[in-house]
């Protein structure tokens, strides 16, 4: 058999040898953006720029005061202390004589010698002493502030009632009271007017077996008693059935009577009322409950000395001011949050960022435009859009798709991927780089020739 | 002046929901008793009881049209708030759950005091069509809140394991007359095991807790120390009457484990290390019932205040001493009684086996006796993982080892799909009188998936109880009337293929490598260059 000269065969052409090796390093670079298409994470752009734009925005609120015409100029020096104290609260005050046409409140100011009354949108007072004015007004359009107090923002609101007996066994306890009739009574109307900020769920049990977590010394109890006065361990206080915050409110019955104040205050928690047994009267324990509501939920107490005489509880001035608080809050951590979603998905590379995230900052940085777009013309509207905003940046903050591969390191994937691809390609590289030289040496001979 | 017909009739709307409120609320509209019935056993042992029954009256379960809207206040006194607040949010008329640790004896133990004794978790409720949301999107939250509430992985109830059961399972209590349609659903857990952490929030429902009462005898050290023990919780709606829930602890104590002396006496000391100090408060009526033994001498103190047919009766509520400790005793040794020659408890004997060597396929084998001198239909369900099919047509019975046709009817059978749907088979048998019927069924295992496998892949999967229903009277039509006892069969263990975990990295290197060596010799063998190498001693010749 007549050996071939290999170099005659086809497949021994310089040249196809050259394009096989060609068409392996082509099929490699256009499989490579697959390869990454289909293992990389899908992180849509945010828009960071509009979100720092718009966090590093500050709400402003005005609020109108019309002062009897004679004392618009008498007092001059009362309202720019009012107005340098409020804008430090973010509200601009703005006096005039006159009605000021629009939605947004004007508060009246009459001159009266009965003393601080409060009506609607009215305050009658004594021009003739002009002192207390920018004081008065400040606490009434903008309270200080309760800090850690009032329970964070929400839509919904629990409230659920609960008269525990501390032991019902001793003989000291009250089996059942009138729940529905207190709350007819004391808590609905608060409740009906504060509808425009929450919404609110109402539920009440009694327990017959509550005991302390510390034992009542004789002495009057201390202030750390009171902090762990709450058995979280043995009242089942708690419950499982939605995840809005609860506020409670806890009747105790005591086996035996205690030293200690007969109502007291746990922040953001609820308020706690003991009461002396035997018998127990919902005229006694709801009204301090619903003082404790509106506490809970930040409505100030009216200054001392206001007289106020309305049939609604909660008046004008209170309500308006707890919405300008919660609409500066709203729009303060909305802003806050959505500057965080784009802070940690810049910090954390393998987070991922769905259409669903995208959309609600997109909506969150709408709402939040149209809290300063309406921010002037209507309070309520104003409100709402922060309530709206708030909502749309926690959920998009609360995605749990962003927490998809968080947990799937790179490593883990190199070491799947190394086993296969370095082996597979240093052959690939090795030929490549062998025909390289081949070709080179090729060249100079044929220049040398 | 337009405030004030507004405010008008907001008190008016608020005094109107306050009125309905009120029969709920009111404390005789609500009412609360407990119950302990003490048996002691044939073998030896002691079956204990406790029952929690508290009724809310006049009161109507949640219809599911109304889930869209706020739903009315809660306001309960000795009813579960949290329970409450559960069956309201998804609508559920009706409900029974069931957690039990051991294998319920029928043999020797009877009848239990409460029927739901499988081992594992169980859960079936009857819920209403309607509304926005379905049935089984309730049904799925139903499971969630109920695994918080209790502390149990209910939650891994998933689709995978809810069935539809109607042969066997019909509702205990009254159905609503809604416009849509009640769906059962019913799920069981056989791998779940009740303990200490299901306990605390099961007497968190009870209104004196475990500090007054009959619950003050539920301790937690002697209760999970016996040798079988469960708790249940059953919701069920009574036309005219209102909601009803049942909880309930069983216990089944064995005195001799505990005695030098070879007696079989016992005592709330003996048996639970506490006694009843106080009485609860808001108990209606709070009895102890101890069945008395009827053939061997025996002594109770203190006595019953009442007995009646074979019971003796403790009223707690009464004026006068309490009753805080209560013991049995026996003048003699207890001598294990021996043969068949004891009356049986239960209609029915059953064993359940799965039997075959392969990993692939396997056999199930029944065999179901009927002890009474007439001819018995049962009600025969069973419910499994879709891990488990079942080839229907292979289902073969005999009686006593003979063929024999006609023994089984009303076959349905709904095969499982994988990673979605269980099997549900269900059919009437009928048993002839004092007779062996072994039923056979050719089964075909799953080969499951690497990330499939439990965390203990190689004790196996547990497959939950068949279920036997006798029916009454050889009627024909399934309900409430004519369904007797339901019968637990013991769970089993399925060995499924299961691959060595630590293999899959040395699978993936191994493939890796092969891999990478085979396109290394083809790309070799493309690209190498043949040359054509002239030895020298070959010029020479």
């Amino acid at each position: 058999m007549p050996l071939h000269e290999p170099s005659t065969i086809f497949f021994q052409f310089d040249n196809v040898r050259r394009t096989i090796i060609a068409s392996y390093w082509i099929i490699i670079i256009l499989a490579l953006p697959l390869w990454w298409k289909t293992t990389s994470i899908e992180r849509l752009s945010l828009p960071s720029s509009r979100v720092r734009n718009q966090a590093s925005k500050e709400l402003r609120l005005p609020v109108h005061i019309q002062l009897p015409g004679p004392y618009l100029d008498t007092t001059k020096r009362s309202q720019d202390q009012l107005a340098q104290t409020l804008s430090r609260q973010g509200v601009d005050v703005v006096f005039t004589g006159g009605h000021v046409e629009g939605s947004n409140p004007t508060y009246i100011l009459k001159h009266g010698t009965n003393g601080l009354v409060l009506s609607d949108r009215e305050l009658e007072y004594d021009f003739s002493d002009e002192s207390k004015l920018s004081t008065i007004l400040s606490e009434l359009l903008c309270p200080p502030q309760q800090g850690h107090l009032v329970a964070p923002y929400s839509p919904r609101f629990r409230l659920s009632f609960t008269l525990l007996n501390e032991d019902s066994t001793s003989g000291n306890y009250v089996r059942s009271w009138d729940v529905s009739s207190g709350i007819r009574r004391y808590i609905t109307p608060l409740l009906d007017q504060l509808s425009l900020l929450h919404n609110f769920t109402i539920e009440s049990q009694v327990q017959y077996h509550a005991p302390l977590a510390f034992k009542p010394r004789p002495s009057r109890l201390s202030s750390e008693d009171l902090s762990v006065f709450v058995n979280s361990a043995e009242w089942s206080l708690s419950s499982s059935a939605s995840n809005d915050p609860v506020l409670h409110f806890v009747g105790f019955i005591p086996s035996q009577p205690l030293e200690m104040p007969e109502s007291f205050l746990l922040p953001q928690w609820g308020g706690i009322v003991v009461h002396d047994p035997p018998s127990l009267s919902v005229d006694d324990v709801f009204p301090i409950f619903a003082r404790q509501l509106l506490s809970l939920l930040g409505v100030f107490p009216l200054p001392a000395g206001v007289k106020y005489t309305d049939d609604v509880p909660i008046s004008r001035w209170q309500l308006e001011a707890l919405l300008r608080q919660r609409t500066l809050e709203n729009t303060h951590s909305s802003q806050d949050t959505l500057r965080s979603i784009v802070t940690l998905v810049d910090q954390i590379e393998g987070m991922p960022v769905g259409w669903n995230v995208k959309d609600d900052i997109l909506d969150a940085l709408n709402a939040l435009d149209k809290v300063y777009a309406s921010s002037s013309a209507s309070l309520r509207e104003t409100a709402k859009q922060s309530t709206n905003a708030i909502a749309l940046a926690s959920r998009a903050f609360f995605n749990p798709d962003m927490l998809a591969l968080l947990y799937f390191p790179a490593e883990h994937k190199y070491a799947v991927y190394a086993p296969l691809f370095a082996s597979a390609v240093i052959p690939v590289i090795a030929a490549a780089v062998r025909e390289l030289l081949a070709w080179r040496r090729q060249r100079q001979r044929r220049q040398q020739t | 002046m337009t405030r004030v017909p507004t405010f008008l009739l907001q008190v008016i709307a608020s005094f109107l929901a306050g009125s309905c409120l009120a029969q709920a609320s009111s404390s005789s509209g609500e009412e609360f008793s407990e119950e302990l019935q003490i048996r002691p056993l044939r073998d030896g042992r002691v079956a204990s009881t406790f029952s929690f029954r508290t009724f809310l009256h006049g009161a109507t379960p949640r219809s599911p049209e109304s889930l869209g809207s706020d739903d009315n206040s809660q306001h309960y006194h000795v009813f579960p708030l949290a329970l409450g607040q559960i069956l309201r949010e998804y609508a559920v008329t009706e409900l029974h759950l069931s957690m039990n640790a051991g294998k319920w004896n029928y043999d020797e133990w009877g009848y239990p005091g409460e029927l739901g004794v499988a081992t594992g978790a169980e859960l079936w409720a009857w819920m209403g069509e309607g509304g926005i949301s379905t049935v089984d999107e309730r049904w799925a939250g139903l499971r969630n809140a109920l695994s918080g509430l209790f502390c149990a992985s209910l939650a891994s109830m998933d689709e995978q394991r809810t069935t539809s059961p109607l042969m066997a399972f019909v509702p205990e209590g009254d159905l609503p007359n809604w416009p849509g349609p009640h769906l059962l659903r019913h799920a069981s857990l056989p791998s779940e095991h009740v303990c200490t952490e299901n306990l605390t929030p099961f007497l968190k429902l009870l209104p004196c807790k475990s500090l007054s009462g009959i619950a003050s005898l539920l301790n937690p050290h002697r209760l999970f120390d016996a040798d079988w023990h469960g708790m249940s919780v059953h919701v069920l709606w009574h036309a005219n009457k209102g909601v009803e829930v049942g909880l309930s602890f069983q216990l089944v104590s064995d005195p001799l484990r505990q005695s030098s002396s070879k007696r079989r006496d016992w005592s709330f000391q003996s048996l639970f290390d506490r006694s009843i100090d106080n009485r609860c408060p808001v108990a209606s009526s709070s009895t102890i019932n101890v069945k008395l033994p009827t053939e061997e001498a025996y002594s109770l103190e203190p006595s019953p205040s009442s007995s009646d047919d074979g019971i003796g009766r403790y009223n707690l509520n009464v004026e006068g001493h309490l009753p805080s400790d209560i013991a049995m005793r026996w003048p003699s040794e207890f001598q294990y009684p021996l043969g068949s020659a004891s009356v049986p408890l239960v209609p029915l004997a059953l064993q359940r086996t799965l039997t075959g060597a392969s990993q692939a396929n396997g056999h199930l084998a029944l065999r179901i006796q009927n002890r009474l001198n007439e001819e018995l239909r049962v009600v025969y369900l069973e419910t499994m993982p879709w891990l488990v099919q079942f080839y229907a047509h292979t289902l073969s019975a005999t009686v006593d080892g003979r063929k024999h046709a006609g023994l089984i009817s009303n076959v349905s059978y709904i095969p499982p799909l994988h990673h979605s749907r269980p099997t549900t088979f269900q059919a009437i048998l009928t048993l002839p009188p004092k007779s062996t019927v072994a039923l056979s069924m050719d089964v075909s295992k799953a080969f499951l998936r690497y990330t499939d496998h439990q965390p203990d892949a190689q004790r196996g999967w547990d497959l939950p109880s068949a279920i036997f229903v006798p029916l009454r009277n050889g009627s024909d039509r399934l309900d409430g009337h004519s369904l007797g006892q339901r019968i637990y069969t013991p769970t089993m263990l399925i060995d499924l293929a299961t691959p060595d975990f630590s293999m899959p990295y040395n699978v993936i290197i191994f493939t890796c490598t092969v891999m990478a060596f085979i396109f290394g010799s083809v790309f070799n063998l493309l690209t190498r260059k043949f040359v054509v190498v002239h030895l020298d001693d070959q010029h020479k010749e």
